[in-house]
C-alpha cells in the first residue's frame, strides 16, 4: 500500500547573518548548506492501518508527507503508494489519494460549500451515484447539513474543517494524508474530527497516515505511531511498545485507609506526591508488581491503579534522549 | 481527454457563480473594461480637428473601438495573476494534488469569468452598434462566423501566451513584471495602442508575423470587414502558427518547472 | 513635544520600518523601477501615435503632451506608494479587527491608517515622473519661469491633497463594503484618467472630468508648468483640494462611527 524504503530529502539553502551589512554581503557572495529535512526513512504501511506520525515542529513530517502525495521529489530513496510513484503525479494515482491540511483551504473559497462540493466531483470526475452516495454519507456523518448552503469563506474554522474532509473524501480516497487536521480546533472541533476519521476508517478501510501536534488525535486514532526527529525515523510499532521502551517507570497510585508515616514508604519506589492518604509513586517497570505486592502486604491499602506516564512526557523523552 | 472535456462544463460553470457572486468586482471589471474607449476620445477629437487620419473616419474609430472593448475583456491575461498569487501562498500544491493539470483549473476558472463579462458586452456592444451612428459591422452570417473562430483563437492564444509567462515563477519571483514587459512591447504589435493601420510600415510587417495581432487586432480587422480572403486566411495560419509554439512551449516549461518545483519547494 | 512633531515622529518609525524590511527584496526595487521606466517610454511612445497625424491636439503639443505624462507618473508613483498599500489593508484590518486596535492608539487614526505603510519599491517613481516632465518642459523649446514653477509647485500640492482625499474616502468606503481591491481600482480608474490632459476629451467628457476633478490632478498643474495657467486656478484649485479633503474626513469619521456602532 505503503512502501518507502531509504527516502531521504535535502534542500539547499541558503544562510545570512541579520542586519544590512550581511545583507549587502550575502549580494556578492552567498552561503549555502544542505539541510537534510528527511534521511534514510524506512517503513510500510499495510492496507486500512492508521498510522500516527509524530515529530517536533521541523522533524520532516510535512516534507516526507509531500514526498508520499507526490509535492516532492525524493533526493535519494523510493517511494510507491497505491504501486504508483507518487511524483509521477499520474491522474489514477492522484484520483485514489487525498491530503488535508489544517492550515490550508482546498475548496472554493468563494462558493457555497453544496456548490464547491461539485465542484470536486468535476475536478475527481465521480459519477452522479456514487456522488450522492458519498455525500449523503458525509453530510450525516459530519453533520453538514447546515452547512451546505453556506459560502465557504464565512464558515467557522471547525466548520470549514468539517467540509474540508468532506471535500477530501467525495471521491472515496484509498489513502488518506492529514497534516495537522485539527489545528486550531476547539475541544468539541477535535473529538468530532477524530471520531469522524475512526468511523471512516473502519467503515471503508481507507488507509490513514496523520501527523498531529495534538497527542490525543494519534492517541485516539493510531494503534501504530512513526517517530521522526531531525529527518530520521526513531520509533515504528505500537504505541504501547513506545511508551514500554522510553519510559522505564509506571505510576503506582495508592490509596491508603489512614496515613502512613513517610518512613512507611521507604524502599518503595519514590513519592512524586502525596495528598494525604492518596500517594503516587513513581516504580521502575520491571519491578512495577513485586512492588505493589508489597505495598498490599505492609500498608492498609484501599485501591492500587498502575498507569504510565502521559504520553507526551514520553515523546518528550524520546526527544531528549536523541 | 475525454475526463478533461466532462470536467470542464462545470467548472466553467462554477467559476462563472463565482463571478456573479462578487457583483461590486464585476461591475467594477465592467468600468476598467471600457479604458480603450479613452484612446478613442483622443482619435475622435483628432479626426474632429485635423480630417480623418489615413482615411479612418469617426465611424471606423467607434466600429473600431468597441470592438477592441470586446476584445479587451475576452483576454486570457488575469491567469498571470492567479499563478503567481497560488506559487507564492504555497495553494499551488492544492492544485497539484488534484487530478486535473492546474492549466485547466486555470482556464477553466477564467473562462467561467469570461463569459459572463461577454453575457454583458455582447448585447450592450449590439445595442450600441444599432442605436450609434456611424457604428457599423457587416451583417454577412460567414463574415460572423469566422470572427467567432478568431474571437476563440484569440482567448486560446492568450490564455496559453499567458500561462506560460506564468510558469516563470517556477524561478522567478518577477512572474507578473515580466509578463507586463511582454504585454508592454506587445500591445504596440496587437492593435491596443491605437489600430494598427494607423502605425508606421515597418511596425505593421512585424504586426502581421508576431503573436500579439491574433489576440486582439486581427478579430477587429475582420469584424469590420478591412480583410480580404488573402488576409484572412493568412491572419488564421499565423495566429495557429502561434498557437502550436506556445503549446509546445508551455509543455516544456511546465516539466522542467514541475522538476524544479518538487526538488525545491513542494 | 506638539502634536504634529509627534505624528511626524511616529509616521518616520513606521516608515523607516518598511524601507528596512524591503532591503531583503533590492531585486524588487531594481526590476520594479526598470519596469517604470519602460511605461513611461510606452506612453510616450504610445501618445506620439496621435502626433503622426497632426501637430497638436486641442492645442497640445506631443512635447506638452509628455510633460502631463509625466505628472500622472509622479502622482500614481504616490499613489501606490503611499496610499495604495495602506487601502490594500483597509480590509483585513476590518475583518480581523485590527481597526479595534488602531484605532484606541492615541494617534489621529485617520493619519496612522491612511499613511502607516510604505511600498518601497515605488519610491523612485515620483522622481521617475518628474524626470519625464522636465525633458517635455525642455523639447517645447521654451523654458519655464521662477513665477511658473512656484505657480507648479502650488498646483502639484493642491493635486497630491486631493489624491489623499480620494483615497480617504475610498477608505471610508472600504470600512462598509469590506472589499479595498475593488475600491484601489476605483482610485487607480480615477488616476488613469489624468493620463492626458483633460482637453483631449471632447465634451461631455472633458467637462465631467474637470467637475469630478481630474483636471486638477495633471492638467492643470502642467498648464502652471507653461504658463498658461488661468491665475484664478490658483484659487481655486486649494478650495477644490480643501472641500475634498474635509468631505473625505467626514465621511471616514462617518463611517468609523458607523463601524463603532457595528461591532460593539
Amino acid at each position: 500500500m505503503i512502501e518507502v524504503r531509504d527516502l531521504a530529502k535535502h534542500f539547499r539553502v541558503h544562510r545570512r547573518e541579520p542586519g544590512l551589512r550581511a545583507a549587502l554581503r550575502s549580494l556578492v557572495r552567498r552561503d549555502h548548506h544542505t539541510a537534510r529535512a528527511v534521511d534514510q526513512v524506512s517503513f510500510t504501511i499495510p492496507e486500512g492501518e492508521v498510522v500516527g506520525f509524530l515529530g517536533p515542529n521541523g522533524a520532516g513530517k510535512t516534507t516526507t508527507l509531500k514526498c508520499l502525495t507526490g509535492l516532492l521529489h525524493p533526493t535519494t530513496g523510493t517511494v510507491r503508494v497505491l504501486g504508483h510513484t507518487p511524483h509521477h503525479r499520474e491522474p489514477a494515482f492522484l484520483r485514489r489519494v487525498s491530503l488535508v491540511m489544517g492550515q490550508r483551504n482546498a475548496l472554493f473559497w468563494d462558493l457555497p460549500a453544496a456548490d464547491a462540493f461539485e465542484v470536486n466531483r468535476a475536478i475527481y470526475g465521480v459519477a452522479e451515484a456514487p456522488y450522492r452516495s458519498a455525500l449523503d454519507e458525509l453530510v450525516a456523518l459530519l453533520d453538514l447539513e447546515p452547512l451546505l448552503g453556506k459560502q465557504v469563506r464565512v464558515l467557522s474554522l471547525g466548520e470549514r474543517m468539517r467540509c474540508e474532509l468532506a471535500g477530501a473524501l467525495l471521491h472515496r480516497p484509498d489513502v488518506l494524508f492529514l497534516d495537522e487536521p485539527t489545528l486550531g480546533l476547539d475541544v468539541n472541533g477535535q473529538a468530532a474530527v477524530r471520531a469522524f476519521l475512526r468511523d471512516y476508517n473502519a467503515q471503508h478501510g481507507a488507509t490513514i497516515l496523520l501527523t498531529s501536534h495534538y497527542m490525543g488525535d494519534v492517541t485516539a486514532l493510531a494503534r501504530r505511531v512513526l517517530v521522526i526527529d531531525r529527518g530520521t525515523l526513531r520509533f515504528d510499532g505500537d504505541l504501547a511498545a513506545l511508551v514500554e521502551a522510553h519510559s522505564p517507570h509506571r505510576l503506582v497510585r495508592v490509596t491508603l485507609r489512614e496515613a502512613a508515616p513517610a518512613h512507611a514508604w521507604a524502599g518503595l519506589g519514590e513519592v512524586s506526591t502525596m495528598d494525604g492518604a492518596v500517594v503516587t509513586l513513581v516504580v521502575p517497570r520491571a519491578e512495577t508488581a513485586a512492588i505493589a505486592a508489597r505495598l498490599l502486604t505492609t500498608l492498609p491499602v484501599e485501591d492500587v491503579a498502575i498507569e504510565d506516564p502521559p504520553v507526551e512526557d514520553i515523546i518528550r523523552a524520546v526527544f531528549a534522549d536523541a | 481527454m475525454r475526463d478533461l472535456l466532462t470536467a470542464y462544463p462545470p467548472l466553467v460553470r462554477s467559476a462563472a457563480l463565482v463571478a456573479v457572486t462578487y457583483r461590486g468586482r464585476m461591475i467594477l471589471g465592467v468600468i476598467t473594461g471600457f479604458f480603450p474607449l479613452l484612446t478613442m476620445a483622443v482619435w475622435l477629437t483628432v479626426v474632429a480637428e485635423g480630417g480623418p487620419p489615413a482615411g479612418w473616419t469617426t465611424g471606423d474609430f467607434l466600429s473600431y473601438y468597441a470592438a477592441a472593448t470586446l476584445l479587451w475583456n475576452l483576454s486570457g491575461n488575469h491567469v498571470v495573476w492567479r499563478w503567481d498569487a497560488d506559487m507564492r501562498s504555497g495553494d499551488l500544491s492544492i492544485r497539484l494534488l488534484r487530478p486535473v493539470h492546474p492549466f485547466h483549473q486555470y482556464a477553466t476558472s477564467d473562462l467561467g469569468h469570461r463569459l459572463v463579462f461577454l453575457a454583458m458586452l455582447v448585447p450592450t456592444l449590439t445595442i450600441a452598434a444599432l442605436l450609434v451612428p456611424g457604428l457599423d459591422y457587416p451583417a454577412d452570417p460567414v463574415l460572423l462566423a469566422a470572427v467567432a473562430v478568431a474571437l476563440a483563437l484569440a482567448y486560446a492564444l492568450s490564455l496559453l501566451m499567458a500561462s506560460t509567462f506564468a510558469l516563470v515563477g517556477f524561478w522567478s519571483t518577477q512572474t507578473t513584471n515580466a509578463w507586463l514587459l511582454w504585454w508592454g512591447l506587445g500591445s504596440f504589435a496587437s492593435g491596443w495602442v491605437a489600430p494598427l493601420a494607423l502605425m508606421p510600415d515597418w511596425l505593421r510587417t512585424a504586426a502581421a508575423l508576431l503573436p500579439f495581432r491574433t489576440a486582439m487586432g486581427f478579430p477587429v480587422e475582420l469584424l469590420m470587414g478591412r480583410l480580404d480572403p488573402r488576409q484572412t486566411v493568412y491572419g488564421f495560419a499565423v495566429g495557429l502558427g502561434w498557437l502550436a509554439v506556445f503549446a509546445l512551449l508551455y509543455r516544456i516549461t511546465w516539466r522542467r518547472g514541475i522538476r524544479r518545483y518538487q526538488a525545491v519547494a513542494g | 513635544m506638539s502634536g504634529w512633531t509627534r505624528h511626524a515622529r511616529i509616521l518616520g518609525i513606521c516608515w523607516r520600518a518598511a524601507v528596512a524590511s524591503e532591503v531583503e527584496y533590492r531585486f524588487n526595487f531594481i526590476s520594479n523601477v526598470a519596469l517604470s521606466m519602460f511605461w513611461m517610454l510606452w506612453a510616450a511612445a504610445g501618445a506620439s501615435v496621435y502626433f503622426r497625424y497632426t501637430g497638436a491636439v486641442a492645442g497640445w503639443t506631443n512635447a506638452e503632451v509628455l510633460v502631463v505624462i509625466g505628472l500622472f507618473f509622479a502622482l500614481n508613483g504616490i499613489r501606490q506608494m503611499v496610499l495604495q498599500p495602506n487601502l490594500e489593508r483597509m480590509t483585513d484590518y476590518v475583518r480581523l479587527g485590527t481597526l479595534d486596535f488602531l484605532l484606541i492608539k492615541p494617534f489621529d487614526a485617520q493619519l496612522l491608517v491612511s499613511l502607516r505603510h510604505l511600498n518601497v519599491n515605488t519610491l523612485l517613481d515620483p522622481v521617475l515622473g518628474l524626470a519625464l516632465t522636465t525633458t517635455g518642459i525642455v523639447l517645447t523649446g521654451r523654458g519655464t519661469s521662477v513665477a511658473a514653477l512656484a505657480s507648479f509647485a502650488w498646483m502639484l500640492a493642491c493635486a497630491v491633497l486631493l489624491m489623499y482625499a480620494l483615497t480617504v474616502a475610498m477608505m471610508a468606503l472600504a470600512v462598509k463594503l469590506v472589499a479595498a481591491e475593488e475600491l484601489g481600482q476605483v482610485s487607480y480608474a480615477f488616476v488613469e484618467l489624468s493620463r492626458f490632459p483633460v482637453d483631449l476629451y471632447r465634451n461631455p467628457v472633458q467637462t465631467i472630468l474637470t467637475i469630478v476633478p481630474i483636471a486638477f490632478l495633471t492638467t492643470y498643474p502642467a498648464a502652471a508648468l507653461l504658463g498658461r495657467l488661468d491665475p484664478y486656478m490658483l484659487l481655486l484649485a486649494p478650495a477644490v483640494a480643501a472641500c475634498a479633503g474635509v468631505l473625505a474626513t467626514l465621511a471616514w469619521r462617518r463611517s468609523l462611527r458607523s463601524y463603532a456602532g457595528a461591532s460593539a
